[in-house]
């Protein structure tokens, strides 16, 4: 019965200081905006006042909010899908026997060391309607002038493309790590049993790979839910119309910007919900379907 | 001297040492919240220097809080749990909620609660007008600014106009437009900073209300004035000088100076307060001229432009000792050196009349025109009337965003009723939300 015999409290003890962080900074402030959910705030914080599911009603009916539910969709699948197949593309022609490979994978992984905030300055001049150094050579070639202010398209992709660069070195890096770690016998095993290439890769490697693409779903999913903020502050402010307020860009408008810390909270407490479904049930795949057994 | 009493002499001095710090720990020191960046945050920061210099006793402790938009929301959520500073810079589109905040002392109380006379004639009108309720002056002036139209010289004389002649209507911004795009000088004629704030500045220079209830300067307005006949009309021009290009949309805030700057647009209508920023940048590159801004048409009657920048308010729970510190360090903005350094390096406008008088006798202005453009045309507006005033909106800052939303569409093509109508019916909500849970 006992899982650590002689040691009645210690384990208790030794996961004390985790579980004080997690009810400090999580569960209570959670809580608290379960809590404002249900409360709008007057102008300025004098009282709170109980609006029951108003805030709730009020956010599932606003086109805003369904807009801005889909956009992040949308974007999510963009940057989980396009960024995870250009990183793997990448990571299988760094890792064949090429000279200069280690050159190549450093190259590709750097930018992931600079911070968003860089890249979301250098992508917005890039592709500053004015001044920027691609949009007259796209208006030279195409006639087509950018403007990423206004054209809601632009905005999006701009953002998008971005996020999935940004990305990029952290996702080759995995894989680069993850394909080193692909016994060389397997491989050699199934060419020698006549599969191509093209099938040693779907058979043997990319089930191999199966661990690291499914933690990378997850890093990918958090950093298109949560951490693409920073980037959207730099570049668009969630603008043109909104296009790239995505839904944590406007929980913080509208708790910050906008004073409406009761839609705000509503609007986390949905946010919660849809990542921890997703994160349950990329847990629930990755550990039944990854291929640990070597 | 035995032992003991040599190490009693030590702690003795140790402790006579410490005093010069205990002294200093009797300074007054006030934090001061600004939104001031890029080359605005030097010239303030030196401002507060020299005044921290005059009395070590009376300190200012400058404090860069983020956007306009971050300070006032850092403000608002600093306040119930005591940790906010003793004076707060606040954009004018702020004014309306830091009235209805309760969170604040009054600039007119201000003198009357240290048993002091101020002189609050001193300040030029336009200004005090802003920022009055009431007749008296509830914020203290301290960076204002209008909207007003730059331009490039150079530009007009490649495309054969005339630079004497900028355009004074829209029709003929259009008609100007088109000829320097026909001369291949430009792709794109024209842009805007604060695109909403220009819709709001057109409004009053036609002496037009944004809002209700006497603009919202005598009550809390519960529906915007717009679309309108007028809006309808500026607009469709608007929208026309998109359709051809001579409007570029050039994002919310100073975006668009850069192409200004770099000679990609002849025309830029921006605050006053980028006038130094663009003139160092652009140098001799090209001849930088500055106007007022376009009107549509003498159909409608002349208003004035809008006050914009920020103005200075003063947290309620501050100790009379820190707002003797806080008089002291108003009274030094006033003092006419202070307002000529900060205009002269800035662009905003001194605050008082004293520090226009100072200026024109020492002949800044002949010297450098274009510093004196934003005066005159404030000063040969309008000076009655709520909607040449400036609005009052308790959501500002939101119904902002949402007038930004309608040009963004309008810009883009859109129908330009249609784009008005959907902000207008979302404002009208949030001024209702307002006035709901206002307590």
């Amino acid at each position: 019965m006992d899982r650590f015999p002689n040691h009645r409290i210690l384990p208790y003890g030794l996961v004390l200081p985790s579980l004080t962080v997690i009810i400090a900074f999580l569960i209570i402030p959670f809580g608290q905006a379960v809590y404002q959910s249900f409360y709008r705030v007057s102008p300025f914080g004098r009282q709170l006042r109980y609006v029951g599911l108003r805030n709730y009603l009020e956010m599932f009916q606003s086109p805003e909010y369904l807009s801005s539910f889909q956009n992040t969709l949308i974007f999510s699948v963009l940057v989980i899908g396009v960024g995870l197949t250009i990183s793997l593309v990448v990571a299988l022609l760094t890792t064949q026997k090429i000279r200069g490979a280690a050159f190549y994978q450093i190259a590709f992984i750097w930018t992931y060391a600079m911070s968003p905030i860089i890249a979301g300055v250098m992508w917005s001049l890039i592709f500053d309607p004015s001044i920027g150094i691609l949009t007259h050579a796209i208006a030279d070639l195409t006639g087509y002038r950018i403007n990423y202010f206004t054209d809601t398209v632009a905005a999006f992709i701009l953002v998008t493309v971005a996020s999935v660069w940004v990305m990029l070195g952290y996702n080759i890096c995995f894989f680069v790590a993850g394909l080193q770690n692909v016994p060389h016998e397997l491989k050699e095993a199934a060419s020698i049993d006549g599969a191509t290439s093209w099938q040693v890769f779907w058979v043997v490697t990319f089930p191999m790979l199966s661990p690291t693409t499914a933690f990378l779903i997850f890093v990918n999913t958090v950093y298109a839910f949560f951490q693409s903020f920073g980037l959207i502050d730099v570049v668009t402010q969630g603008g043109p119309n909104r296009t790239t307020e995505f839904l944590i860009y406007k929980i913080y408008r509208d708790g910050f910007g906008r004073m409406q810390e009761g839609q705000a909270a509503a609007q986390s407490v949905v946010l919660f919900i849809l990542v921890a479904i997703v994160g349950a049930f990329q847990i629930y795949t990755s550990t039944k379907k990854s291929v640990y057994n070597r | 001297m035995s032992r003991t009493k040599r190490s009693f002499i030590i702690t003795i001095v140790l402790v006579a040492l410490c005093i010069p710090s205990l002294a200093l720990a009797q300074t007054t020191t006030v934090e001061f919240w600004h939104s001031m960046t890029g080359s605005r945050l030097t010239v303030l920061n030196s401002v507060v220097e020299q005044f921290n210099a005059i009395n070590p006793a009376q300190q200012i402790s400058p404090v860069l809080i983020g956007t306009y938009e971050e300070g006032l929301t850092r403000f608002m959520a600093a306040y119930p749990v005591n940790q906010e500073p003793g004076i707060v810079q606040v954009y004018e589109v702020g004014t309306q909620a830091m009235h209805d905040s309760g969170m604040i002392i009054p600039a007119y109380q201000i003198p009357e609660r240290l048993g002091e006379e101020w002189d609050f004639g001193q300040y030029v009108a336009p200004i005090v007008r802003y920022y009055s309720k009431d007749g008296n002056l509830w914020s203290w002036p301290f960076a204002s600014s209008s909207a007003m139209l730059y331009y490039n010289a150079d530009h007009m004389r490649q495309a054969g106009l005339d630079p004497d002649k900028p355009p004074t209507t829209w029709q003929e911004m259009y008609d100007m437009g088109i000829k320097l795009i026909e001369a291949g000088v430009v792709t794109h004629a024209m842009s805007t900073g604060w695109p909403d704030w220009m819709f709001e500045t057109q409004l009053a220079m036609h002496d037009q209300e944004f809002a209700n209830m006497g603009n919202g300067r005598e009550g809390y307005p519960t529906e915007v004035s717009w679309p309108s006949k007028f809006t309808d009309e500026l607009m469709a021009i608007w929208g026309k000088m998109a359709a051809d290009n001579v409007w570029i949309y050039g994002g919310a805030e100073y975006n668009a100076n850069g192409a200004f700057n770099s000679g990609e647009i002849t025309f830029l209508m921006q605050s006053t307060s980028s006038l130094d920023g663009v003139l160092n940048t652009v140098g001799d590159n090209f001849e930088v001229r500055t106007t007022f801004l376009p009107r549509l048409s003498d159909e409608y009657p002349r208003g004035n432009v809008l006050i914009g920048g920020n103005s200075l308010y003063v947290s309620n729970r501050v100790t009379d000792e820190e707002l003797a510190v806080i008089f002291e360090f108003f009274k030094f903005l006033s003092d006419p050196d202070i307002g000529t350094y900060w205009h002269k390096n800035t662009g905003y406008f001194p605050a008082t009349n004293a520090g226009m008088q100072a200026l024109m006798n020492e002949g800044w202005f002949a010297e450098s025109p274009n510093h004196l453009t934003a005066f005159l045309q404030i000063l040969s507006g309008k000076s009655e009337g709520n909607a040449a005033a400036g609005m009052r909106l308790g959501p500002f800052a939101q119904a902002r965003e949402w007038v930004r939303d309608a040009l963004e569409r309008i810009a883009r093509g859109d129908d330009q009723r249609a784009a008005l109508e959907y902000s207008a019916r979302q404002i009208n909500q949030l001024l209702a939300d307002y006035n709901e849970f206002l307590d």
